[in-house]
């Protein structure tokens, strides 16, 4: 019983009471206010609640109930028409008893729920680590693939041998080219002078023509596994 | 003791599995061959490279004369479509008017020895059983074929458990790179060959093409001498190419990859390096003291390159 007291507490602070909740309890406020231990849970409660929110002060004040409690004894007293609720309490508390069992399990259930709550913030911070760890790796990985011998995709040939899809102009320069390991360097080294003395139209200009001169090879090979295919 | 008794015990265990694996692997590409020559299909598949993916059709079936039929057509961009009729293979391309060759399979993404013996591939590669995975919402038995130096890609085949018949083929480099693939997207197969390769049955085809007949070896002045083992010399001829210059030509295969060697002398005398990759073809292009030389196909770029070094004069020839 106690227990589940404690539960209904639990998710009281939490603000994740439900209706249900509501109508198979008593008021669970007037038990809090009743009860000394479940008082003390409810301040203990919304301390750790804080702590985990982050939202302490500088300076903490453990106790502020005392401090209040004079607050409101300096106040001009108000009458409440409501004083029948007392006695209504102690009947739904002996109804209790006989739905303890669903609550049990209902107990769990927002025990865990709780704990999900708990670890999630945790969790996702610990994901977005290890992603941002990833794509720093990721990204190095690419850095060192790009120094590999693998040029870019240059020509867009045809697979059966002849649609002249647009060439892409996404081919590699000789200055570039001689970064790759597979480069011969004496013969890049003319390359580069002659290069850099050309101006920008003639540069575009000698790739469209190397671009031309790879596709037409392409093509060529393409037509001639075709025709070889006869004497094999 | 002990340890000596159960090392030659595990000894024992694992080179009968490995002798297993590749026992299993070679029925299942003995499997793919049957299945791709007897089968009656209607497939659909999307080459996968650059970015880009290209759709196909690809229909096969064999008639009541044990006459095979195939089409292979592309499906997107202009018209572009391979017809077999036994040993009559039609290509209907825009760029030309359509040609036929006499041979006994299409060239097209699919390499053809698949269909033929693959035990040609033997002296090269080796089969590796992979394991299972799931392709086309079908049970897939995978196979690797790995060449036995570094200088050629891995291919990895997924063949269909229920009809042997090929469901993704994936080119890979020594790096386990990914370069190119096919993957299926659709595989009928039925007792009855389907209605366009009836029609093909009665269709009047080009005539063979007296292209194909340029096969014979000329007397080169250039010749490579280095080549990764198992590729042979298919073709090598003198020959125009786009019309503007002659060049010496070579085709070598070793049964699943065609490179293609085009050496001429040139007027520049030195030309920076040249190349491109087009999913798993590489394009390589050099020229050194005057002589250029290229090389295609699909192989490492390192590789093209080794062959385009060794290209040298036959000896004895000044030029």
């Amino acid at each position: 019983m106690s227990e589940s007291k404690f539960e209904t507490l639990s998710s009281l602070v939490d603000d994740s009471l439900s209706s249900i909740d509501l109508s198979k309890d008593a008021k669970p406020i007037d038990c809090i206010l009743k009860d000394e231990e479940l008082a003390q849970s409810w301040q203990n409660y919304h301390l750790i609640g804080d702590v985990l929110r982050d939202e302490m002060p500088q300076s903490l004040q453990l106790d502020l109930s005392s401090q209040i409690a004079e607050a409101i004894a300096n106040e001009a007293t108000i009458l409440s028409p409501n004083s029948a609720s007392v006695t209504a309490v102690a009947d739904e508390l002996s109804d209790n008893v006989a739905q303890e069992a669903p609550q049990v399990i209902q107990a769990q259930n927002r025990f865990t729920a709780k704990v999900k709550e708990f670890i999630k913030p945790a969790g996702q911070i610990a994901i977005a680590a290890s992603a941002a760890v990833l794509m720093v790796v990721g990204v190095q990985q690419n850095v060192a693939d790009d120094a590999a011998v693998t040029p870019n995709q240059i020509v867009q040939p045809m697979p059966l041998g002849g649609y002249a899809n647009p060439v892409s102009f996404n081919y590699l320069s000789p200055t570039q080219a001689e970064q790759k390991s597979i480069a011969e360097k004496k013969a890049m080294a003319s390359a580069t002078q002659s290069a850099g003395e050309l101006t920008h139209q003639q540069k575009v200009e000698q790739r469209i023509a190397q671009q031309r001169r790879l596709q037409a090879l392409i093509n060529d090979h393409e037509q001639q596994v075709k025709l070889s295919s006869a004497i094999k | 003791m002990k340890l000596i008794s159960s090392f030659l015990c595990m000894l024992c265990i694992s080179f009968p599995a490995f002798a297993n694996d590749i026992e299993q692997a070679k029925p299942w590409l003995e499997r793919l061959s049957t299945s791709l020559k007897t089968l009656n299909y209607s497939t659909s598949f999307v080459v996968v490279k650059n970015n880009q993916a290209e759709p196909y059709h690809w229909l096969h079936g064999v008639d009541d004369k044990q006459q095979e039929l195939e089409i292979l057509a592309q499906l997107n961009g202009p018209r572009r479509d391979v017809l077999r009729r036994g040993n009559t293979v039609s290509y209907i391309e825009p760029e030309q008017d359509a040609y036929s060759v006499s041979s006994a399979y299409l060239s097209g993404p699919i390499p053809a020895i698949f269909s033929h013996d693959i035990e040609a591939l033997e002296s090269s590669y080796r089969f590796i059983s992979v394991g299972r995975s799931r392709v086309l919402g079908r049970v897939a038995q995978v196979i690797r074929i790995v060449p036995k130096d570094s200088h050629r890609f891995d291919h990895w085949l997924w063949l269909d458990q229920q009809s042997g018949l090929l469901l993704k083929m994936a080119i890979i480099t020594r790096q386990g790179q990914l370069l190119e693939q096919v993957q299926f997207t659709h595989l009928d197969v039925t007792n009855d060959i389907a209605e366009s390769l009836k029609q093909l049955q009665s269709a009047e085809l080009p005539s063979v093409s007296d292209v194909g007949i340029q096969n014979q070896q000329d007397e080169l002045f250039w010749h490579v001498s280095w080549l990764p083992q198992g590729i042979e010399i298919i073709k090598s001829s003198r020959r125009r190419v786009n019309n503007d210059k002659t060049v010496e030509f070579i085709l070598l295969s070793d049964g699943l990859v065609e490179i293609s060697v085009y050496i001429n002398p040139s007027n520049i005398q030195q030309r920076p390096i040249e190349y491109a990759s087009d999913g798993a073809t590489a394009v390589f292009s050099q020229i050194v003291d005057g002589l250029e030389v290229s090389v295609v196909g699909k192989i490492p770029l390192e590789t093209a390159k080794m062959i385009a070094d060794s290209v040298g004069p036959v000896a004895t020839n000044s030029q």
